[in-house]
């Protein structure tokens, strides 16, 4: 196979990936599935993983994340108590809580979907919005609901439901929106960051899409559309025209070529890797997809986890871990629970504080995760984790949890953390030299296992998901 | 040229110091490298005002009728504002501006933009920070195309430092370097991390391949975070001033800025940003509380430096993506513009204005028309100040803005 993304062939690319003796599907592939759907997986869950055939085990990725983005976290108790303190700082520990307690589909009863958790996640950064300049835990909140609902399902009524979302216009400027003055900003927002991309439209595309958008307004908290201050002149908007509303504005923008193209991109880069940005002939065949399908937004999804890209060397270890992928991960694929209220205040510190993205463009992702303060924030973190005296590992010690696997020996626990954690995996030489750290670290097991894991994750190897 | 291997060998040479933690004194320093900047070369702080600044508001042209019909609720009329002429006045909010004027350490290159406005903040920034179009391959930005043109033949520890929380500027992205960004000096260091660790990470780092993937990317970035992090360890003692610096974000961001420069780094360029002024609602009272953010700031910047010795080797540009349409919205705000005033201060100015003025009667599209491209300004800074040919690093030759005494 070529090293050139531009030489990939896009049916190779996305058709279903089949294990071979080369390729085989093991442990490892199967860890970067669970890291990339989801937050990670456990020892035990890579063993069941791998049991089962590939594609089959990601259809049923799927068909539990559509589930789950049925049922209403209304009625959640955290998500209840965190609410009722009135700080969005506290819903993102609620949202940690449900990524860390999230199980991949088996014989076990339902539970959070980490596909549903991930989508999440990702739509949150598509559609950015600050719990800084909304200041209301409750509007959050049911944005958040929002994009569960549909971060599986429909991408058309996800826009146009956000396009309505109070959050979104009050981060926007856009709660009052008169005719006399039409307020541009939610407009360019809507075509440069949400569908199209910059360079698929015009300004004059904005001035005319803002237009349509007068009249809609947030009263107490909830979207009113006063018909009085609405424009009901002619607009033109990409080459078509009409006395269009909101509605119909944004059904011109959801008609565009670059739509599907847009979004695609952007999933690709979220799920596969950071750079380079996907050639045209790769976008091509699932911006179609996603086109036929009506903006179905599942069937893309269970495309790209399951292809051959995805398991391909352009995709493996293709990805800066996320401050949530390495905290978060870092407790999941080890049966831990903390407290998660500091892990919410660690995230922000290296970046990604989960109801706080740092503009409307979300976060850039990538090797803008890392910089100097960033590593050194990452390192300072894991270490904080693991001393923390809240922290269990399956209810236990991090040595009951390495007597449980059988890698309670320096060498063979090395072994399982890079399996476990690594999607570039660490020399013969770098294993050794963690090998001969482990010899000189003193006291009991338990901290002498979590001074070798803080090391680990100060390696450069581990930012890479 | 810096590599990672040097960067890491900088790590081990100056740990030693390490273990005096902050009280360690200043010929201790010496020996160990961070010497104060040996030629006395200048140093450029770049106070980026993320969001757009109204610069119609910033610099107003209260005399003009157009002006005020255009902005009924925001216009900064003439009895509010500090005059610049008869014409021109600081929003009154801008007082340390003001003054700045007045000590001779202030220059304002009025109407600066470029060719083809982009109203997209990202694009616009992108476009101030790589002096490219989306068109072209954007993988480092003007200032780090200076730190590998100065940076040739020899190794400057720690040559530019992000001082903040936000994302590093494009501006800083070099081929060579990765410039430290420092959220504070107190959590720019591993806690908790034995000396053996950070040994056994420096080792698994040593032996790695350094190509310019993600994992080289990630393997160089780790051995300049371990070696930084030392160094402003060491440099970050105690400081003192006679200068009351207010109690904003910027104005403590300046303040470490002017620490870092009297504790002797090497370091040539200090970054920092203000961020808010994307103001399309309610922009009164935010815009105000923000100009006398960064003025007071600025003031209080400027003093600290001349007291310290620094004023003459000093020189801080703070400059925005865009600036703002000229009528206000009906929200009491305003929309995204394009030109706008680019701001110059320290002992090295010839104070006072420059550029063709914007006229508020002859608009592109409802913005004020841009008569300076920026790239004159950084031109201006490049040649006149930092000592180097601009022309390489900008694409091509602009003359620079006649802003610097000479």
């Amino acid at each position: 196979m070529s090293n050139d993304i531009m030489a990939v062939d896009p049916g190779w690319a996305w058709a279903p990936f089949e294990p071979s003796a080369e390729q085989p599907w093991n442990r490892r592939r199967a860890a970067h599935l669970c890291r990339r759907a989801g937050f990670g997986a456990t020892s035990e869950e890579l063993d069941r993983i791998v049991k089962t055939d590939p594609t089959d085990f990601v259809a049923s990725v799927i068909r539990q994340a559509t589930a789950a983005a049925q049922i209403d976290p209304a009625a959640d108790a955290l998500a209840t108590a965190m609410l009722a303190t009135g700080n969005s700082k506290n819903l993102a520990a609620w949202w940690l809580y449900r990524m860390l307690n999230s199980q991949w589909p088996g014989d076990n009863a339902p539970s959070h979907s980490p596909l549903l958790e991930k989508l999440a996640l990702f739509w949150h950064g598509h559609f950015a919005t600050g719990a800084d300049k909304v200041d209301d835990v409750e509007m959050m909140f049911d944005q958040n609901r929002l994009l569960r609902r549909h971060a599986v399902g429909d991408l058309g009524t996800m826009v146009l439901e956000i396009s309505r979302n109070p959050a979104m216009l009050v981060y926007l400027d856009s709660a009052t929106n008169r005719k006399a003055h039409p307020n541009e900003n939610f407009a360019r927002e809507i075509m440069e960051l949400f569908c199209l991309g910059e360079g698929n439209y015009s300004e004059r595309d904005i001035q005319e899409l803002a237009r349509c958008f007068t009249g809609w307004e947030v009263r107490r908290n909830s979207f009113r559309f006063n018909r009085f201050q609405h424009d009901t002149g002619s607009k033109s908007i990409l080459g078509e025209t009409g006395a269009f509303g909101g509605e119909e504005g944004i059904a011109v923008v959801l008609k565009q070529k670059a739509l599907p193209r847009f979004i695609v991109g952007k999933l690709i880069r979220f799920f596969m890797f950071d750079e380079p940005s996907a050639p045209e002939q790769l976008v091509e065949p699932l911006a179609q997809l996603l086109r036929r399908s009506d903006l179905q937004i599942g069937p893309v999804i269970e495309r790209i986890l399951a292809s051959n890209l995805f398991h391909s060397s352009f995709a493996v270890g293709r990805k800066v871990r996320s401050p949530v992928e390495l905290g978060i991960g870092l407790l999941r694929c080890l049966h831990g629970s903390s407290n998660l209220e500091l892990v919410a205040r660690g995230l922000d510190e290296i970046g990604q504080a989960v109801f706080y993205p740092p503009n409307v463009k979300g976060w850039d992702g990538g090797r803008s995760w890392i910089n100097t303060s960033t590593l050194l924030g990452r390192s300072n973190l894991v270490g904080e984790i693991l001393r923390h005296d809240k922290t269990r590992f399956a209810g236990q010690s991090l040595e009951s949890l390495a007597t449980r696997y059988g890698v309670a020996s320096p060498p063979k626990l090395i072994e399982w953390l890079d399996e476990l954690f690594l999607a570039a995996p660490l020399g013969t030489r770098a294993k050794q030299e963690l090998v001969e750290f482990a010899a000189q670290t003193s006291g009991n097991s338990s901290r002498r296992i979590a001074e070798l894991i803080h090391t680990l994750s100060t390696v450069p190897q581990f930012h890479l998901a | 040229m810096t590599t990672r291997r040097s960067f890491l060998k900088t790590s081990f040479g100056t740990s030693a110091v390490v273990s005096l933690g902050t009280t360690a004194p200043r010929f201790l320093l010496r020996a160990c490298g961070a010497d104060a900047n040996p030629a006395g070369e200048n140093i450029l702080v770049v106070i980026q005002l993320s969001g757009g600044n109204d610069g119609l508001n910033t610099i107003a042209p209260f005399r003009e009728e157009v002006y005020r019909r255009a902005r009924p609720v925001l216009a900064v009329r003439s009895e509010d504002a500090l005059k610049i002429d008869d014409s021109l006045g600081f929003h009154p909010a801008a007082q340390g501006l003001s003054d700045l004027l007045e000590n001779n350490c202030l220059a304002i290159v009025q109407g600066v933009g470029y060719p083809n406005p982009n109203r997209s903040h990202f694009e616009s920034m992108d476009i101030w920070h790589t002096c490219r179009r989306k068109t072209s391959i954007r993988k480092d930005g003007w200032l780090g195309r200076f730190l590998d043109v100065s940076q040739q033949g020899k190794a400057i520890n720690l040559p530019a430092i992000h001082l903040g929380h936000e994302q590093q500027p494009l501006a800083l992205a070099s081929q060579e370097i990765r410039v430290p960004s420092v959220t504070s000096l107190r959590k720019f260091r591993l806690t908790e991390s034995s000396q053996k660790m950070r040994q056994t990470i420096a080792q698994i780092g040593r032996g790695a391949s350094s190509g310019d993937d993600l994992l080289g990317f990630v393997q160089t970035s780790t051995g300049s975070a371990l070696s930084a992090s030392e160094q402003i360890e060491v440099a970050s003692g105690n400081y003192s001033t006679d200068i009351t610096y207010p109690d904003s974000g910027l104005a403590q961001k300046l303040k470490t800025v002017a620490q870092l420069i009297d504790s002797g780094l090497q370091t040539r360029i200090y970054y920092v940003t203000l961020d808010g002024f994307d103001t399309h609602s309610r922009q009164a009272p935010v815009h105000a509380a923000l100009l006398k953010e960064l003025s007071s700031a600025l003031d209080s910047f400027v003093r600290d430096l001349d007291e310290h010795g620094h004023g003459n080797r000093v020189l801080t540009m703070a400059f925005s993506e865009f600036g703002r349409r000229l009528k206000e919205n009906a929200s009491e705000g305003t929309d995204h513009g394009a030109a706008a005033p680019v701001f110059l201060a320290g002992q090295g100015v010839k104070p006072g204005l420059h550029g063709k003025q914007p006229a508020v009667h002859d608009l592109d599209d409802g913005d004020v028309k841009f008569h300076t491209d920026f790239r004159h300004v950084y031109a201006t800074v490049l040649d006149g100040w930092l000592g180097v040919a601009s022309a390489s690093i900008l694409g091509d030759t602009y003359t620079p803005v006649p802003a610097l005494k000479s």
